[in-house]
This record gives structure tokens, C-alpha cells and sequence, in this order.
């Protein structure tokens, strides 16, 4: 009975669009709090689906799952804080959306039938969008607008990638259900002219969603208009779950001995993203669209290292890991900044370090994390990816990477700088550093520390099961 | 049966060379319903057994594509009574060429794909890459908000077509996908809708412009 983990959070946020003053704000922590048990109970015990067909626990799935379930909890006892300072006049809008967006995430992570996990992936846009609108300005409404239009545009050719997809078994005879691990057993009967017709849909129609460029445009926009809690959601949690389902269709190329092919255009994609990300990231002035340039430059590293494949996809999926973690801690961190200086532009902050000294560990330590320093696990990741584009012979690829990597750190420290020690001209900050707003970014960056020192065993073979089948580890 | 086929097929094809001539909102939505509606009838023309569940899904897709989003959007550009021009970045004449050669192209290429399960019906996937690509035109074409939402309709017909004959084993799972582009669909409305309010509250015209980028 797995399809309790995103049916308790769909039941709650409808409730949480009737609840009376304040008390959507408990049912936010107390649903994540449950749905935090369940994905626990859920990695513990891996039942069977009450649908077999449509809903399945997949290794890549559950460590999905499991960082989704993580955040969210953070996240929502961060809420609890922020609503208390920021100006939303919805709350319930704002709580009721954000638990229907976490039951439609939970949902992609579980489904395994291609169809259901497509459902799955425009239902997060349509739960997501009123996050983006919620301040009603005329620049969040143009946000919402590109967002819903650009990735309903992606989606719907990703729908027409598995339609295709489906064709391919037509022709080549399979009569097995459509779902995702079906389809990898019989893969090599599939037609591989529309196997790879579909997968380049899919991977068009949902790289448009994970913020892969040149079909990013709606990403930046999108990060910095939502409120800082639901932008920690978009760029945590959201993106993995858009990766995820290129990362599935990747599994039934590679099973089907079109590993090569697919691994290239991730590669290509991969690196298009980091090079676009290095460009723009230089000349951004508002801090929020710089971590937003930050992820799709995080998502470029994991499409790229998911297409090397073997040790390289292992260290891909580390990055998804700890990206989500980093990121989300980053974003709320940015939203203390924004309720305490009042703008989102780089230039009226400054002095963080002096203004709000508890912030300031949070956004430095997290800009570090970000930027692939040891000890925080994003470090590993992108080291295993470099070897292993260098044991796959990808030489010139891999310097492209690691320069433009350092081009990125360059730019981003020199913002992180004015923000953290430049002078500034704010008499007085707006908030207080609360408890509630500081320690959800403490846990995920300690989160990462720790699981860059030391990672469970259960959670190794967890990885290692996912990216098994698309080239092995070592 | 299958003259019935071709002759929805051949309807949907114009629809296509129509639309990408019009200039004005309301004749757009109109033939966007009729592209809907002629869209939506294929499965009873494609001569598969249908059950009664069946039968009524394709009578509610019928109802929702062809009836209920044009009127939404109807009501919409009634309720803000401007901007009836779809503000074209490529001209009417050169859509139409374009949309002729789109007709040629896809003819073209559809011979080279070999599908067999709908080898009797030659139009069909002519028909569902036109649709697919001229809907991504009207996108691109057209700077107006509620045309832009039109082209992606146009789209979405298209993968219905591409999705009803394709694939007849995941009919259900991919009409309850299109129902919920419905609502993507309505949310963009509402989105729209909420804006010209907010324009209507504060004289501030730059709101319209930004919505176009």
C-alpha cells in the first residue's frame, strides 16, 4: 500500500485550503512530519503497490523519495517562521499548493508505468504554478506565465516521447505493460529507429522541466519570484524529479544497447548547461536568480555524468543528492536575506556577515558546499564524475567541464563577497533571526557534511542499484 | 468507414492553413473548436471495437476539446475586450506558404516512417505532424497571449491523433493526460484573467507587454 506516501499529502493539502487562521501551519510541519515516517517505513519495508502496474519502488525512486520527504519536512518548519514575516495574504493557497505539490513529486518518484509518471510530472506543474503567482506582481505573473507555457509545451512532447515509445513496442511485438521496468527487461525488442525518436522527446520534453538549456529560459524567472520556501521546493526537489524521468528512460536505452547514443546527448545537454550557466551567471545582480543559474548548472553536471555512465553516473546521482541538499538551504537562507534587507538586488545588500552573523554561516557555508569544496558530499560527486569521464576517454570533455566549473566559481564568489562583507547602507534589518529560520539550513548542510564523510551502507548499495544497469560502478 | 476517416482528416488539414491565415481572436477559437471537435471524433471512425466506457471518454474529450476550453477562452477575451488582433511576428501571407509547405513536408516524410498499423490510412500521420508542428508555429508566430494558448491546443490535438491510433492499448491513460493539459489549460486562463484585473485595478499598461515576452 506504497500509494498512501503522496494520497496522505493530496488529502491534507485539500484540507489545507479550508483551514481556519493560522492552523495550515501545523498541518504543513505535521504532514511533513507523516510524510516523512511513511518514506522511512517505505525504505524499510519496500511493499507492494495496491497498482503493480502503475506504482513501483525503484531504488532511483526511493533516494528521490527520501531527500523529497527530508526537505519538505525542513522546509515546511522553515514556513512556519517565514509566514510569520513575509508578506502572503493567501496562506492557505500558499500551504494547501505546497502539500499537493509534494503529493504530485512523491508520486513521480513512485511511479514506474510511463504514462502515470507523465501524469505525475504535469500534475507538478499545475500544483506548483499558484507558488510562483502567489505575490500577484506583474513580474510574477509574467514568471508564472513562462513557466506554465514552457514546461506544459515540454511536457506534452515528452507525452508524444512515450506515445512513441509505445509505438516501438507495437512494432517490435512486445506485449509486456508499459512501465519503465517492463520495458527495460524487454528491451532489445523494442524498434530502436522509434526508441530513439521517443527518448529524444522525452529527453527535450523533460529536460525543458529539470532546466537543461537552451530550454531553461523559464528556470530563472520562475526561482526568483516564488516565495523563498517554494523556491527551495523548485530547485531541491523539483528538478530531481524531472531528471528522473530521463534518467529511467536512459535505463531502457542502455538495456536495449543504445547506451551510447543516449549517454551523448546527456553529455552534450550536460555541458550546453554548464557553459550557459557560466555566461549568465556572471552578470546576474539579484542573488536569487544566481542560485537559480547555480542549478542549472548543477542539473548540466548530473546530465553529463549520468551520460558517462558507470562511475561517472554514480558520482551523478551524489550530486543530485547533495544538490538538493545544498540548494534548498541556500534558497531559504536567501529568503532571511530578502525579509531582512527588503531586496532582491545584489547591490542594496552587503555585510551579511556583521547584519545577520547566523545567516551569514548558513549562506557561506552553503555557497562552499555549492561550490564543491570538501567536506560536503557535492565535492565527491563532481570529482567522481571528472574521473570518470577521464577513464571513458573523454578528455577534452572533461577539461571543458572543469574549466568552466572554476569560470562559475569565480563569478559566483565575487557576488558571494559583496553580499557577505561589502558595506551597506541598511540602517536596520527587518527580522530577527529565528530559531525556525536558521536551523533548517543548519541540518541539511550538516546533512551533507555528514553524508560526505560517511555514507550508510544501505544507502551505497541503494545508489549503486540504481545506476547498475547503466555501465556498472567501478 | 475509412472515407469518413480521411474526409475528419482532410477537415483537420485545412483547419491547420485556416487558422495560421487568421487575424483576429474570436475566428481563431472557432476553427481551434472545430480542429477539436473533428479531432475528437477519429476514434469512431478508426474501426476498433469500442466499449461503452470507451465511447462515453471519447463523448467527454468531444465535449471538453470542442466546446468547453473555446468557450472558456471566448469568455476570457470578452472579459477583457482588447487585444483582438493576434499580433503576428510572421505575416498572414507567409503563414499560409508556410503552412502549405508544412502540408508538403510532412506528406513527404510521413512515407519514409514505417508504421504499419496505419498503413490504411494514409493521412493520419501527415495530418498529426502538421498539427504538431503548426501548433509549435502559432506558438512561436504569434505574440498574443490567447493565440499562443491556441497553438499549444493545436499541439495537443496533434498527439491525441499521434496517441489514439498509435498506440490503442493506453487509449484511457492518455485521454486522462489530455484532460489534465484541460486544466493546465484553464490555469493559464486563469493567470491571464487574473492580470487584466489587476490592469483594470491600476492603470499600468506595462503589465500586458510583459505578459507577451
Amino acid at each position: 500500500m506504497l500509494e498512501i506516501v503522496f494520497l496522505a499529502p493530496f488529502v491534507t493539502g485539500l484540507l489545507a485550503f479550508f483551514a481556519p487562521g493560522k492552523s495550515g501551519r501545523a498541518l504543513l510541519v505535521a504532514t511533513g512530519a507523516i510524510h516523512l515516517l511513511l518514506s522511512l517505513i517505505l525504505w524499510l519495508q519496500r511493499p507492494q503497490a495496491l497498482f503493480p502496474s502503475y506504482f513501483a519502488v525503484t531504488p532511483e525512486g526511493i533516494l528521490s523519495l527520501l531527500v523529497i520527504s527530508l526537505l519538505f519536512f525542513l522546509i515546511s518548519i522553515y514556513s512556519t517562521g517565514y509566514l510569520d514575516s513575509a508578506d502572503i495574504k493567501s496562506e492557505n493557497v500558499f500551504i494547501g499548493s505546497m502539500l499537493l505539490f509534494l503529493s504530485t513529486m512523491t508520486m513521480v518518484t513512485l511511479s514506474d508505468h510511463i504514462m502515470v509518471m507523465w501524469i505525475a510530472i504535469e500534475a507538478t506543474t499545475i500544483a506548483s504554478a499558484p507558488l510562483i503567482f502567489i505575490h500577484r506582481s506583474a513580474k510574477s505573473v509574467e514568471a508564472t506565465w513562462k513557466y506554465v507555457l514552457i514546461c506544459s509545451v515540454g511536457i506534452a512532447l515528452a507525452l508524444l516521447g512515450s506515445v512513441l515509445i509505445s509505438l516501438s513496442m507495437e512494432i517490435g511485438n512486445v506485449d509486456a505493460p508499459i512501465s519503465f521496468s517492463a520495458l527495460s527487461s524487454e528491451a532489445k525488442r523494442l524498434d530502436p529507429f522509434w526508441l530513439k525518436v521517443g527518448f529524444i522527446f522525452i529527453f527535450v520534453g523533460y529536460g525543458t522541466k529539470m532546466g537543461l538549456a537552451p530550454m531553461h529560459t523559464w528556470l530563472p524567472d520562475a526561482h526568483s519570484e516564488a516565495p523563498s520556501p517554494a523556491s527551495a521546493l523548485l530547485s531541491g526537489v523539483l528538478l530531481n524529479c524531472a531528471f528522473l524521468g530521463i534518467f529511467k528512460t536512459n535505463k531502457i536505452m542502455h538495456a536495449a544497447g543504445l547506451g551510447d547514443f543516449s549517454g551523448a546527448i546527456l553529455m552534450a545537454f550536460g555541458l550546453i548547461s554548464i557553459l550557459a550557466a557560466a555566461t549568465f551567471i556572471l552578470k546576474q545582480t539579484e542573488y536569487k536568480r544566481l542560485l537559480a543559474y547555480s542549478s542549472i548548472e548543477n542539473m548540466g553536471i548530473i546530465a553529463f555524468g549520468t551520460g558517462i555512465g558507470g562511475i561517472g553516473a554514480y558520482g551523478a546521482i551524489l550530486c543530485l543528492i547533495h544538490h538538493s541538499l545544498i540548494k534548498s538551504s541556500l534558497f531559504l537562507t536567501s529568503g532571511n536575506i530578502l525579509l531582512g534587507y527588503g531586496s532582491r538586488l545584489i547591490e542594496k545588500t552587503g555585510n551579511l556577515a556583521g547584519r545577520m552573523p547566523k545567516t551569514f554561516v548558513a549562506f557561506f557555508a552553503g555557497f562552499a558546499g555549492i561550490s564543491g569544496f570538501p567536506p560536503f558530499g557535492l565535492f565527491i560527486g563532481e570529482v567522481l564524475i571528472v574521473v570518470g569521464a577521464f577513464r571513458s576517454g573523454h578528455y577534452i570533455l572533461a577539461g571543458i567541464f572543469a574549466v568552466s566549473i572554476c569560470v562559475i566559481f569565480a563569478g559566483f564568489s565575487k557576488h558571494i563577497m559583496k553580499i557577505s562583507f561589502d558595506k551597506s547602507d541598511i540602517k536596520n534589518i527587518k527580522i530577527k533571526e529565528k530559531a525556525s529560520m536558521i536551523w533548517p539550513q543548519y541540518i541539511l548542510l550538516l546533512t551533507s557534511v555528514a553524508l560526505g564523510l560517511w555514507m550508510p551502507d544501505m544507502l551505497y548499495q541503494t545508489i549503486v542499484n540504481a545506476v547498475v544497469s547503466i555501465g556498472g560502478v567501478f | 468507414m475509412t472515407q469518413f476517416l480521411d474526409i475528419i482528416l482532410a477537415l483537420a488539414l485545412a483547419s491547420i492553413i485556416f487558422s495560421f491565415g487568421s487575424a483576429r481572436l474570436p475566428g481563431l477559437i472557432k476553427i481551434v473548436a472545430f480542429q477539436g471537435i473533428a479531432v475528437s471524433l477519429l476514434p469512431f471512425f478508426t474501426g476498433q471495437e469500442m466499449s461503452v466506457g470507451g465511447i462515453t471518454f471519447t463523448l467527454a474529450t468531444l465535449l471538453i476539446r470542442g466546446v468547453g476550453i473555446p468557450l472558456c477562452i471566448y469568455i476570457v477575451i470578452r472579459k477583457v475586450s482588447i487585444h483582438r488582433e493576434v499580433e503576428p511576428i510572421v505575416g498572414y501571407n507567409a503563414s499560409l506558404l508556410i503552412g502549405i509547405l508544412l502540408i508538403f513536408a510532412a506528406f513527404f516524410f510521413s512515407r519514409k516512417f514505417n508504421v504499419p498499423s496505419i498503413a490504411d490510412s494514409p493521412l493520419l500521420l501527415p495530418t498529426a505532424i502538421t498539427l504538431l508542428v503548426g501548433g509549435m508555429f502559432l506558438l512561436m508566430a504569434r505574440r498574443n497571449a490567447i493565440a499562443m494558448v491556441l497553438g499549444y491546443i493545436t499541439m495537443e490535438n496533434g498527439i491525441y491523433l499521434v496517441g489514439t491510433t498509435f498506440s490503442a492499448r493506453i487509449l484511457h491513460i492518455v485521454e486522462f493526460g489530455i484532460l489534465l493539459d484541460v486544466l493546465a489549460g484553464v490555469m493559464i486562463m486563469a493567470v491571464i484573467l487574473q492580470d487584466i484585473r489587476q490592469k483594470f485595478d491600476d492603470v499600468d499598461t506595462a503589465l500586458l507587454r510583459t505578459l507577451k515576452e
